[in-house]
């Protein structure tokens, strides 16, 4: 088990660092200059040359890899090309509200796939599984900006029951908050788990159909436990660790998606930031705010491995 | 519930609890908002303007250069000499006027001794001259290349300021006179290197509006400067001003409708203009631009090194179809590369040249083109034009004009490319023609200097020509301080580089801007987006509607 956990924490480590690397190159290879993005027009060259100074652009790329690395592992990620602050403390500001929205809908979609994927499972070939179908089908196949507009024009502008975009009322406080934050969050919030519900229920339930298959859910059965304690405690321990590992991929598709969805909606997270930040080639931000991302993933990941270890004695003996 | 599950569900219990706790922790207390300390911009005005804008303030030193956005609320803090009124003319703000001396070599400001800062302080010549230094000293933004020919800055007196020249530049005054932000000496001294000053808290300002807090993210909010001198009698009737942040565009018409927001700052795109024409309470103002879109030829790129290509290409622009449908009637037609917004240089005697295919293709054959190899293009007039893909209206005038032209037997190949991309390949002279829209020039002499001057001073003659006799009409001009011959030399220059045909000037776009008439009034708009409605002048003069 020590194995696997050390194992683990070196692959994430590895994938870290492979994802910084390619960011940082990523970057500097797109055919385009940060600098010229600072004026339009009377850009003299030595005002570009000072620029490019100014963001240390100057040097080889090596040497900017070799010093950002340097920096990163002292814990400083820069400081913005744009905004002159340091890349962490706008980092800082914006996290907390991409981790309730991204963190949210990850776990609504689990307490709503869950049963949807068990009912329909067992429910195969009934209203409830086509519906399940057609539903992850649909699902599936939408894209994320235009639901949330979707979202915005019904439920906010048109039956006025959400606000339109923005993620509190400022002027708001205590108990008045709270609840403002969570008026804000639904729309945002909805649009997410819709997209992301429709594949794991449908995961969920193929793997219960497999599950229940197996001779060991019959024997459970013939030896008198009653179908709903077969379902919920035999089948689903065992059709949920193909689902979690998906939940776990899933969550780089989930924090992608809050980058469409934070823009529409307004939503102040790490999402909107890396959206202003493309638009401005700010390197140092977009560097610091995938650096978190991958970070946030990888987390996940291993969080979830360790689940499924927890879950399957398998893995934990093996 | 098996173990699993409860396992499951606990740990799902203790992540939301964390995020909750996470955002939660002194929500709306302080978390990421910003109050200013400095200044006193109270004010009795009640009345909240609710601004949408499309992004956060990315740098509130306004000594560098800033984006559009970032102007919107710069510029209503710090006053600039002069202002541009609804009339694209220049007018005082800070300044009370200017006048030349020593032929045009010295340049004098006379300051409106009624602007003072927020703290107190008065605003005075020493302030515009640190301001003109600190920018030289550390070549900051774009107002750094107009004071190339500054040698130095004097203070007369408390109340004048004289700007000396190594030689006379004719629009120096209303260049610098309208880009430089004027700042608080005694607190921007105190700020170490200026290259690298956040400004980003303590705001003090002497503009109609100043910071008082923000909330990043999500609001900015300005509250009215009491001691604003150009605002109506008894002060500006809107107390407060709040930029809300919508990126996308969609979302902030519908916060318009639904009244979250009075106005929004960024024009609404002419697709969507229709659908806010007589919808309750909403009025659209037509705002005019400091720019045009239009079609530059990179001339040391073979046949568009010849005069009869370039009128030809001129020949299969049809702008006021362009006009008609792409831009739906909001814009107007150009003839030569100054801009009719700047009345003064009027050339409707240029004929402009017709939307004539044929006519382009006899042109073409008469200069010597033909058709050797059968395939309906004229051997050699095959082009790639660059736009930027993120202008709706450009990338459908390419998809015309490209059209156009093959009836002339010129063949366009298109390359919308991503905007970065775009600026690259523009700036490193990686195109053939280059399809796009200049934002603003405040004057046309600026402009003529910029996009025509062998030298490239600022870097965007796309077309890269090299031209002496342009070059010798240009810097006359420049050197020429009496506005009567000045305007006449313009007008000979715009008549030169039509006949030359380096550009096809296309239109000048008419900007839409989308308000809550039902709530406010009395904006007094001037020309450009970067302007647009929501200046400084513009707020102050607003009033609340009964």
């Amino acid at each position: 088990m020590l194995r696997f956990v050390t194992t683990r924490v070196l692959r994430a480590i590895l994938t870290i660092w492979i994802a910084v690397t390619i960011t940082f190159f990523l970057l500097r290879l797109l055919p385009a200059d940060p600098t010229l993005l600072v004026v339009e027009g009377d850009m003299t060259p030595e005002m570009q040359a000072a620029l490019r100074e100014q963001y240390g652009l100057d040097k080889p790329l090596l040497v900017q890899y070799a010093l950002y690395l340097g920096e990163l592992l002292r814990g400083n990620l820069g400081v913005s090309f744009r905004q002159l602050v340091p890349v962490s403390e706008v980092l800082l500001d914006r996290l907390p509200w991409t981790l309730l929205l991204a963190g949210s809908a990850f776990v609504l979609t689990i307490l709503i796939g869950i049963p949807l994927g068990v009912y329909a499972a067992v429910g195969r070939g009934k209203v409830i599984d086509k519906l399940v179908q057609v539903f992850g089908i649909t699902a599936n196949a939408l894209f994320v900006p235009s639901i949330a507009i979707m979202l915005l024009v019904v439920f906010g502008s048109n039956l006025g029951w959400f606000p339109i975009g923005q993620a509190i009322d400022p002027d708001t406080r205590g108990l008045a908050a709270y609840l403002s934050l969570l008026h804000h969050l639904a729309l945002p919030l909805f649009s997410l788990v819709l997209v992301q519900l429709g594949p794991y229920a449908l995961t969920l339930r193929t793997n219960m159909l497999e599950v229940l298959g197996e001779d060991y859910i019959k024997s459970a059965r013939s030896r008198g436990l009653t179908p709903r304690r077969t379902i919920w405690r035999h089948a689903l321990r065992n059709a949920m660790l193909p689902a979690l590992t998906l939940m776990g991929l899933q969550l780089g598709t989930l924090i992608g998606g809050a980058v469409l969805t934070e823009t529409v909606f307004a939503y102040p997270g790490v999402g909107r930031l890396i959206y202003e930040s493309v638009r401005q080639l700010d390197y140092p931000m977009l560097q610091g705010a995938f650096v978190l991302l991958a970070i946030t993933v990888v987390l996940a990941n291993l969080v979830t491995d360790m689940v499924s270890m927890v879950l399957n004695p398998r893995i934990r003996t093996s | 519930m098996n173990n699993g599950t409860r396992r499951l569900r606990a740990l799902t219990a203790v992540v939301t609890a964390g995020v909750l706790a996470l955002t939660g922790c002194g929500l709306n207390e302080g978390n990421g908002s910003t109050e200013s300390e400095g200044g006193s911009t109270a004010s009795s005005a009640q009345a909240t303007l609710r601004i949408g804008t499309t992004t956060d303030v990315e740098n509130f030193n306004p000594l560098q250069s800033l984006s559009k956005t970032d102007s919107w609320i710069l510029n209503a803090m710090y006053p600039h000499l002069l202002r541009i009124d609804e009339n694209a003319e220049k007018v005082p703000e800070a300044a009370t006027g200017y006048s030349y001396e020593e032929d045009g070599k010295a340049v004098v400001f006379a300051l409106d001794e009624r602007f003072q800062w927020t703290d107190g302080t008065p605003l005075t010549a020493e302030d515009v001259k640190f301001s003109a230094e600190a920018i030289m000293q550390y070549k900051l933004g774009n107002v750094a290349a107009k004071l190339t020919w500054v040698e130095s800055v004097e203070v007369r007196d408390e109340n004048t300021v004289v700007f000396h020249l190594s030689q006379p530049y004719a629009p120096f005054a209303e260049g610098v006179g309208f880009w430089m932000p004027i700042v608080p000496a005694h607190v921007f001294s105190e700020a170490g290197d200026l290259s690298t000053f956040a400004n980003d808290a303590d705001w003090v300002g002497a503009g109609a509006y100043v910071l008082d807090s923000m909330t990043r993210g999500q609001r900015y909010t300005l509250k009215a400067n009491p001691n604003y001198p150009h605002a109506p009698e008894g002060g500006a009737a809107v107390g407060t001003v709040e930029y809300v942040v919508y990126p996308d565009v969609n979302t902030m018409i519908l916060a318009l409708r639904n009244g979250d927001i009075d106005l929004m700052g960024t024009p609404v795109p002419a697709s969507a203009a229709a659908s806010l024409e007589g919808a309750d309470g909403i009025s659209l103002e037509t705002v005019g631009s400091l720019g045009f879109a239009h079609l530059t030829y990179n001339v040391t790129k073979g046949a568009l090194a010849d005069q009869a290509v370039r009128q030809a290409l001129s020949m299969v622009v049809d702008t006021k179809s362009i006009i008609a449908t792409i831009l739906q009637g909001e814009g107007q037609p150009m003839v030569g590369p100054i801009s009719p917004i700047f009345a003064q240089f009027d050339n409707t005697d240029l004929d402009a040249y017709p939307f004539d295919p044929e006519g382009a293709r006899e042109l073409l054959e008469k200069a010597g083109y033909s058709d050797g190899d059968g395939d309906g293009v004229l051997d050699g007039l095959s082009f790639e034009m660059v736009c930027d893909q993120s202008n709706a209206n450009l990338t459908r005038v390419a998809e015309v004009v490209r059209e156009d032209a093959a009836e002339a037997g010129i063949q366009i190949n298109l390359a919308c490319v991503e905007r970065n991309t775009f600026l690259a390949r523009t700036r490193g002279g990686e195109y053939e023609i280059d399809l796009s829209q200049w934002g603003v020039f405040d004057n046309p002499m600026d402009q003529l200097r910029s996009t025509y001057l062998s030298s490239n001073p600022g870097g965007i003659n796309y077309n890269l020509v090299q031209d002496a006799e342009l070059d010798a009409l240009v810097n006359d001009a420049a050197l020429t301080v009496d506005e009567k011959e000045f305007v006449g030399k313009i007008q000979a220059i715009d008549a030169y580089v039509h006949d030359q045909a380096l550009l096809t000037p296309l239109y000048v776009e008419n900007f839409r801007f989308a308000y809550r008439s039902d709530r406010f009034e009395g904006f007094a708009p001037s020309p450009s987006d970067l302007l647009g409605m929501v200046t400084g002048y513009s707020l102050a003069q607003v009033t609340p509607v009964d």
